[in-house]
């Protein structure tokens, strides 16, 4: 949601339990042995059970996202309450802003690295400690770690690392004789970017570990054991006997790891603030510092919501595959 | 390790055994892994003067005074104190409504479930980002900003679809013989609630807990936006704060870095089913 980069929230629409043993009670009252008082004083329970999550929801999510919607079409400063109407501008000038092209091209750098490094990486990983026993519960919580992690603390600790002179990304380099290659890796525009992106796949890849391991769990290890037989070599079974069965659940947190990419904020926004010269600004980035720094309200609102658009045609690809994994595990 | 015959199914194999190079490869990734951490505890348990010479160099001396500093200078024992204060109502708030929400939406039926439902199902969909700046200026007419209440109540606001939705899964699973049987034994509603259910949930709850008091914890946007005043300023905002102002003084801004981690990392890796089980299944039930 804010600060983790694959938000846990991306669990998408759940469906309406029609199964549930209450929807039941509806029908025929006497099958389950529900007579009149027993459901109002259930409809009593239920409501009191769920008016205070509404009221939060209502006041703390709905009411500002409606006001969202409102600042789309005004100009709202923070200061005047009745902001003027503009109608379409704030889309006229967005789709017109260089700055957000340069903000979204990086986001999409972002997201495409951000996700492809971390599934490679992470299914590599979990394909390592699969099947490994001995200290596999340890690994798990070491390659896990930086994901639960605040990321401001990240952000510092990998801000030592890329230090120009005395960091040790530059003083590794020197040692292997790579001092040509040596830079000030967050002021230098060249590679900022990489270099912000370069520790947010150190905090996701535990992620997708955790989730393909424990996919991986599921895997029928006879076929796994008869490609052996068959002469399968490693490659081989990994393409046709592992991957096809853990694919539902790669896809999945592929969606996820996407998504998240469109939200990135706290390490660009410790790392670098968006700099040097806007090279690591991104679409989060730039939506705060105009709401907040330009006090130009309705358009880093407008900005905001145009990130949470773009994200929302993947958001509806990984409600279908997590329905589909949900069907599937029912045997349905 | 090769697999024990006999006895036990054979456990599954990647691709490939598990010999020596196996393990060597795991050890290296887990340092390197770690590598950021090892920096953070090295640095902070230098002596000032070493931390000037050469800052990064691994336990090249030791002495507390950075954390000293960090506690003295740096007011880290207050943010960490603010971080409790936002952290632990929040989290509460979160699982105990949840639990109740989820049960509601599990086994009740009730006037304004579907509505309802919809909009937990919304605070699912849509992320912090889209409504974050409209509710800065909520806040503010409501005299929200910089108050405990405020940002606990939005903290837990942005967890509580979430929770409801996780709490929920839990209930629909426990069968329903349990509550037919205690109706006949005449238990009201809301003892079948509390006394019955509930009980059968708290592994549930438990993991909510852990999951939903790291995600509050390491919230840096919300204190950023919605506490510019800095009254009640957590270990997230207190470090950025710390980093912006001082990043010459290393020693300290270390200290102060692995005082705002150290109490995650002990809670994960206390609790690292629980937290793992809160991540999966966010990622995989549907």
């Amino acid at each position: 949601m804010t600060a983790l980069p694959a938000p846990p929230a991306a669990p998408t629409a759940p469906r309406e339990p029609d199964e549930t043993p209450a929807r039941r009670g509806r029908r025929p009252p006497l099958r389950s042995g529900i007579n009149d008082a027993t459901r109002k004083a259930q409809r009593r329970l239920g409501i009191l059970l769920v008016l205070p999550t509404v009221v939060i929801m209502a006041v703390f999510l709905l009411f500002p996202l409606g006001n969202a919607v409102y600042y789309l079409f005004v100009d709202f400063n923070g200061i005047d309450l009745a902001p003027p109407f503009i109608g379409l501008d704030n889309f006229a000038e967005l789709a017109g802003d260089p700055d957000v092209w340069a903000a979204f091209r990086n986001n999409v750098i972002w997201i495409v690295i951000g996700t492809v490094a971390p599934l490679v990486l992470g299914l590599g990983l979990a394909l390592l400690l699969w099947g490994v026993r001995r200290g596999s519960a340890i690994y798990r919580v070491i390659f896990f770690l930086p994901y639960v992690l605040p990321q401001v603390a990240v952000g510092v600790v990998w801000g030592w690392i890329y230090e120009p002179t005395r960091g040790w990304l530059n003083r590794v380099l020197d040692a292997v004789g790579l001092e040509s290659i040596t830079t000030g890796w967050l002021g230098n525009p060249d590679t900022a970017l990489y270099a912000v992106l370069a520790t947010a796949i150190w905090t996701a890849v535990g992620f997708v570990f955790v989730i393909i391991l424990s996919a991986l769990r599921n895997v029928d290890t006879e076929q796994v054991d008869a490609s052996l037989l068959d002469g399968a070599n490693w490659f081989q079974r990994l393409r046709y006997i592992v991957l096809p069965q853990i694919m539902p659940v790669f896809v999945m947190v592929t969606a996820i790891t996407l998504i998240g990419g469109f939200a990135v904020f706290d390490l660009v926004f410790v790392m670098t603030g968006g700099g040097p010269a806007g090279a690591t600004e991104v679409l989060g980035t730039l939506a705060y510092s105009s709401a907040f720094q330009l006090n130009r309200i309705s358009y880093g609102t407008t900005l905001a919501l145009f990130i949470t658009a773009l994200a929302v045609p993947f958001a509806v690809w990984l409600d279908r595959v997590q329905a589909r994994l949900a069907r599937e595990r029912t045997g349905g | 390790m090769t697999g024990r015959e006999g006895g036990r199914t054979k456990k599954p194999y990647a691709p490939g055994q598990a010999g020596p190079g196996r393990h060597l490869l795991l050890a290296v990734v887990a340092v390197f892994t770690l590598f950021p951490l090892i920096l953070t505890v090295s640095t902070t348990l230098k002596t000032s003067q070493d931390v000037k010479v050469n800052p990064f160099g691994l336990f090249t001396s030791f002495s507390t005074e950075n954390l000293v500093t960090a506690f003295t200078v740096g007011q880290f024992g207050d943010y960490l104190l603010n971080s409790i204060l936002l952290t632990v109502p929040s989290t509460l708030l979160v699982v105990v409504l949840s639990t109740m929400a989820g049960y509601a939406f599990a086994r009740l039926p009730f006037p304004g479930r579907t509505p309802a439902f919809y909009l937990v199902v919304l605070g699912l969909l849509v992320p912090f980002f889209a409504y974050m700046i409209p509710l800065y200026f909520q806040l503010r007419s409501m005299g929200l900003l910089d108050s405990l209440i405020g940002i606990n109540l939005v903290l837990a606001s942005t967890q509580l679809s979430f929770g409801t939705w996780f709490m929920r899964a839990f209930f629909t699973d426990l069968p329903v013989e349990l509550e037919q049987a205690a109706r006949v034994d005449g238990a009201t509603e809301w003892q079948i609630f509390g006394r019955i259910m509930v009980p059968l949930v708290t592994s549930g709850m438990g993991a909510l807990s852990v999951f939903t008091f790291l995600q509050n914890w390491n919230n840096f946007l919300v204190p950023l936006l919605y506490m510019p005043g800095g009254n009640y300023r957590p270990l997230t905002t207190g470090l950025y704060l710390f980093l912006g102002g001082r990043s010459v003084d290393i020693g300290p801004l270390a200290a102060g870095t692995l005082i705002t981690i150290l109490p995650v990392v002990v809670l994960f890796v206390v609790m690292q089913r629980q937290v793992t089980q809160g991540f999966i299944s966010g990622a995989v039930k549907g």
